[in-house]
Formats: C-alpha cells, structure tokens, sequence
C-alpha cells in the first residue's frame, strides 16, 4: 500500500510539474462554459422565456381542505376528468395536474405516507416552472411522496421530446469531456513509461506489479475527475444562461442528491475509462501506438453514451449495461427521473468491470513480452 | 570463497518478428542464451566477456528478474531467480541502458522515488544520498530535471539510482559505455570500492581492457554458450586476454580472423 501511495505520489508530481498537463485539466471546462453561454445567449433571442409575474395553471384532483392555500399559487382550472386534464398538459393547454390519493388525510404522516402525483410536460417550459413550483411547495410538508411510484410523470408529447434533447445531450458530452481528459493521460502515463524505458526501471524493483497498476490507475483517475469536475463546473455555471433560451434543465432546482449521484457517476466513469485506456495502453508499445488503440474505443463510448437517448423508458437491467447505462443514469438523473436503485447498479457495473481490467493489468505487468515488447 | 550466485542451465530464446522471416530461410528462433551454467563468488568482480550478439545483456537480464529463462535457473545468495523473484530484486542492484530514468525528475527525487520502493528509511536515504552524490559529483546538478543532464551526468545519475538501496549484489551491462576517460574512471574506481566493502559484481563486456583492470574471474561467452570460465591470471597466463579470447572464438565458431 505504501508503494502504491509513493507511485500516486510520482504520477502527481509528474502532471502538475508540466504545464501542458495542468491546462489540459481546466481547458475542457472553459471551453464548454463559452460554449453553453454562447448558445445560450442564441437561444435566448429566439425562443421567449417565463415572465417573472407567470402564474402556472393547475388542476387539483382531491385536493384536501387542509391544502387549499395551494390553489393561490397556481390559477386552478377545471375538466371533466382526470384524464381530460392530463391530456391538456400534453397539448400544453394546462401546466401541471396535481393528483392527491383518495386515502391521502388517513396516511398523511403515517409510516406508509401517502405518495401525490404530480404530471407535467417537460416540453413545455411553464408546465416545467409549475412541476418545480408544486414540488417545492409541498416537499416542504415533508409529510407525504412526491411522484414515488413507477407511473410516468412526464407527459409529454414523443415529437415534443426533442426539445428535451439538452438532457439527453449531456450525457454525450460528459463522456467525451472525460474520455479526452482520460485519453490525454493513460497513454502517456503507461505506453509512454514503456516506450521510453521508465517502466523497466521500475520493474526490477521489488515493487508487486499490482500495486504499479493500481498507482497508475488511482492517479490517472484522480487527474481525469479533476479536469471532468472542472468541465461539469462549466456546464453548472453555463446552465442558467443556457436554460434562459432552452427549456426543461434551469427549470429544475437541483437537490444535493441529484450532485452525490452525478458525482458517483462521474468517477465511476472515469475509473472505468482510465483501466480500459490503460489496458490498451499496457498492450502498446508505444504513445502512438495507444492512441491508435483508444482512438476507436473512445468513439465506441461516445456513441454508447448517444445511445443512451434512444431509451426514454429503460428497464433497471439496462443500467447494467458499461456507458450506455451510464448515460441512461445520467440523463434520468439530470432529468430528475433517475431511480436510485438504477443509477447505483449503473455505478456498480462501471467499478466491478473496472476491477476486472485492473485485475487484468496486473497480469499483463508480469509478462515480459507485453512489458518490454520493442 | 563463498559462493554467492549459481547459474544453472540458463537458456533462453526470441521469437523473431514472422515479418521478416517471410522469405527467408531458417529457424525463426534466436537461442541468445544456451544452457548457461557458471558459479560467482562473494566479493568478486566476475565478466561476462564476449562479442557483439554473444547473448551478454540477455544473461544479465535474466538475472535481474526483469525476463524469465525459457528453462534453467539461477539463484542469487540462495533465492531463485524464477521463483522468489522478488527476494532477488531486493538483493540486486542493475545498470543497463535499457534502464531509463524520467526525464520529469531532478536525480534528488528520484534518489527518494527509488529508494522508498525498497522501503528504506528517510534518515537512511538522506546519508546515502548525501555520500553517493558527493562522491560521483552530482550535488551540482541535483535540482535540475534529468532530461537535461548531459549523456555522462545522467550515467552517473542512473549508476547511483541503482545501488540506492545498497545492495550486496550488483549487475552492471557494459559500465563504461559512452562514457569519457573521466567518467568512466570514476566508473571503475567505483566498481573497486565496492569490491572492497565486499560486495559482488557481475559485469558484461566486450572490453578485453576493462577485464584486465577489474575482474577476479571471467567467463567467455560466445554464441549463446560458454566458452571458457577462469581466474583472469589463468587465462593471461600463456597468452594475452586477447589472444585467448580469439583462439576460442576461432574454436567455436571455425571462423579465421
Ligand atoms: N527482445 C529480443 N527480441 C528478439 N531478439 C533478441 C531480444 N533480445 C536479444 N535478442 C537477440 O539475442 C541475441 C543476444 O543478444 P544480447 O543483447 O544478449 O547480446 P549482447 O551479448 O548483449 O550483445 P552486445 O555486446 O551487442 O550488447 C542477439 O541475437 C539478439 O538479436
Ligand atoms: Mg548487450
């Protein structure tokens, strides 16, 4: 363990000596907030935004007496049925529709709280500022669930859905923001070390080979999530600017949940990216070489990621599933959809296969003809 | 004389890249190393003397750990160099040129880098540091990046990088290659010190000079296999090192020079 620290030691030392390197961290990240405010700033001009005064539309199905200071919040409409009312979020004639349950006063507060559903229409961006509204209000009782069940809440239109796309955008971005960040260290750090001969030296050490690959691969990890966060801190920052002119995201208030698990997510992406990486990288004999290795496996990963979009109603077992479960994750949990049960299985898989790969260089470090093959 | 490293059978052979053996004839093996027996004693400064190819830094790089033998074995102070990898790479020290430092690091951190590997003391590292620098003369340039250092600052950097751990026993490829008059002066006064604290040194060479000058024993190596193993009195005795080494290559090989 102590070798391992040493070698994480050396790695650090080794990236933020060299200045190339330390701006590689936040270059993505600047990049990608000039880039969010900019077509912010363009959608901004083109699409029309919520005035501050807008009082979102609601209907209140069983809504109890004790709740009816809700209604001044909203301006209450009334249908026929609940089913009327929900096909007029989807056309976008109303915002939200909020559901009590029939026995919502016996439960209230009991161990089984009731659960209140609340439908919107997340191509719709006052049905979206109504949806954040209504749940802020009532999450503050705390007494009660908010959309617990497996219904869909969502409802919009499937044609509308592409104006939800930024969501499903991120995910792809994500990945290719920490494959390149990944892909700027693991070759030079493994292929790069055996090309040049560093690696041997390292070899005749009583040093045990695992600990030479899980020293590459937590400081390689380390450096990729540092210069991933800095890229998300671009994409948080530029968020607001970019929610003004599209919808859904800015509409959203982000809970320290939604962070922990984006956050979960992240890393355990990137530990996944670095030992795949590194694996290539074990395998070439050189910088060159790796970067022709990964060039295809990082196109493979981003287009998983695009992937990902096309399953609006993925089953948990997808989550399971390396980079497409990830951005499936990723996306629900922007979207505030994510079912916790689906984002940790997601995060288990990425760390299990990462473990593998590792397990895996750490066999290939005892070969002599993957370690020194000229 | 305590014996401190047995060679037992060593062999070894490359596969050669299949592109270039499309067209030509012959085995696509290279046997570098062919059923190598010898015996080093404690304290001694052994050669492996012999030609271009003759399968030298294959050798040493068996004993190093850092390849494995394709069959044979070699045992240093005891532990197998095929089986207790790891209790060898404790009791060695290795110079090759194959061998690179990082350019990255000043020799100081790469002082500390090395010998925290090994697992040596701070206080121990700092001494040893503070001794072996002065002597080789590299506290002048300790805090500059090694890829800057001149061919010779950085032989000397890579000399002392390996014996940081101070080991008992130590293999050096060709010491003196590319060194000038000075350096590798230092280099061979070096070799005699530790000699003298009683460590063992094995050496490879193509260098009939640097035999004469430093080793106790040497062994010939020609082809792969051994040609001849004595003291260096033995084999100087009729004839010069030279002339020995030439009738023995003529004798394996049926080649007149
Ligand atoms: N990694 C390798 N792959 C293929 N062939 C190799 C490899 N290493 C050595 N050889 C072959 O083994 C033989 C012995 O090589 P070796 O480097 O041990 O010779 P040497 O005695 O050190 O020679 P020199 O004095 O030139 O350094 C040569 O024919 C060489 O081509
Ligand atoms: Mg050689």
């Amino acid at each position: 363990m102590k070798n391992v620290l040493l070698i994480i030691k050396k790695e650090f030392n080794r990236f933020f000596k060299d200045k190339r390197m330390v701006l590689m961290i936040f270059l993505p990240g600047v990049l990608i907030f000039c880039l969010y405010t900019l077509i912010g700033t363009v959608m901004e001009n083109v699409s029309p935004t919520i005035p501050d005064d807008y009082m979102p539309s609601a209907y209140f199905y069983r809504l109890p007496d004790d709740f009816n200071d809700m209604s001044d919040l909203f301006k209450p409409q009334e249908y026929d049925s609940l089913e009327d009312a929900k096909s007029a979020v989807t056309s976008g004639d109303l915002d939200i529709v909020v559901e009590f349950p029939a026995d919502f006063m016996d439960k209230y507060g009991s161990i089984t709280p009731p659960d209140v559903k609340i439908y919107y229409n997340s191509s719709n961006e006052t049905s979206f500022a109504g949806y954040s509204l209504a749940t802020a209000v009532l999450s503050y009782l705390n007494a009660f669930t908010i959309n617990s069940s497996a219904d869909t809440f969502d409802l919009v239109d499937a044609d509308e859905q592409a104006t939800s796309i930024l969501a499903m955008l991120i995910p792809m971005l994500m990945f290719s923001l920490l494959a390149s960040s990944c892909i700027s260290v693991a070759p030079e750090a493994i292929a790069g070390e055996k090309e040049r001969g560093t690696m041997a030296t390292m070899l005749i050490t009583p040093v045990k080979r695992i600990e030479i690959v899980l020293g590459k691969i937590i400081s390689l990890s380390c450096y990729a999530i540092l210069s991933g966060l800095v890229s998300f801190l671009g994409v948080i920052l530029a968020l607001p600017k970019l929610s003004g002119g599209l919808v859904n995201l800015g509409a959203f208030s982000y809970g320290a949940g939604t962070y922990f698990m984006l956050f979960g997510l992240i890393i355990s992406i990137v530990l996944l990216m670095i030992s795949a990486f590194s694996v290539l990288s074990t395998l070439a004999k050189s910088v060159k070489e790796a970067s022709a290795y990964i060039g295809p496996l990082m196109l493979v990963i981003i287009l998983l990621g695009m992937a990902s979009m096309f399953f609006t109603n993925p089953s948990v077992g997808l989550y399971a599933i390396p980079f497409i479960g990830s951005g499936i994750a990723m996306s629900a949990v922007l979207s505030m959809t994510a079912s916790v049960v689906g984002v940790l299985l997601a995060i288990l898989a990425n760390l299990v296969l990462a473990a593998l790969m590792v397990v895996l260089m750490g066999f290939m470090f005892k070969k002599e003809n993957i370690m020194l093959k000229k | 004389m305590e014996e401190i490293l047995k060679v037992d059978g060593l062999t070894k052979s490359f596969k050669q890249p299949k592109k270039l053996f499309k067209k030509a004839e012959g085995p696509h093996n290279v046997t570098a190393v062919d059923n190598l027996s010898f015996i080093a004693f404690k304290g001694e400064i052994f050669g492996l003397l012999g030609p271009n190819g003759a399968g030298k830094t294959t050798t040493l790089r068996m004993l190093a750990t850092l390849i494995k033998p394709d069959s044979g074995n070699a045992f240093v102070d005891g532990k197998s160099i095929v089986s207790d990898e790891d209790a060898v790479r404790r009791k060695i020290g290795f110079l090759t040129s194959e061998l690179k430092l990082e350019d990255a690091f000043t020799p100081d951190y790469l002082f500390d880098f090395f010998s925290g590997l090994y697992g040596i003391e701070k206080s121990v590292v700092q001494s040893r540091k503070f001794s072996l620098f002065q002597k080789f003369g590299i506290d002048a340039f300790k805090y500059q990046k090694y890829g800057n250092l001149s061919t010779g600052m950085k032989q000397k950097v890579a000399l002392v990088v390996s014996i940081a751990h101070d080991p008992d026993f130590i293999i050096f490829d060709e010491p003196t290659n590319g060194l000038d008059v000075l350096t590798a002066r230092v280099v061979t006064d070096f070799l005699q010190e530790l000699r003298a604290d009683g460590k063992t040194i094995i050496l490879s060479t193509h260098i009939f000079s640097l035999v004469e000058k430093l080793c106790d024993r040497v062994g010939i190596i020609i082809g792969g296999k051994l040609a001849a193993i004595d003291t260096l009195a033995n084999l100087t005795k009729d004839k010069s090192l030279e002339d020995t080494f030439f009738d023995l290559y003529e004798g394996v090989t049926g080649e007149k020079i």
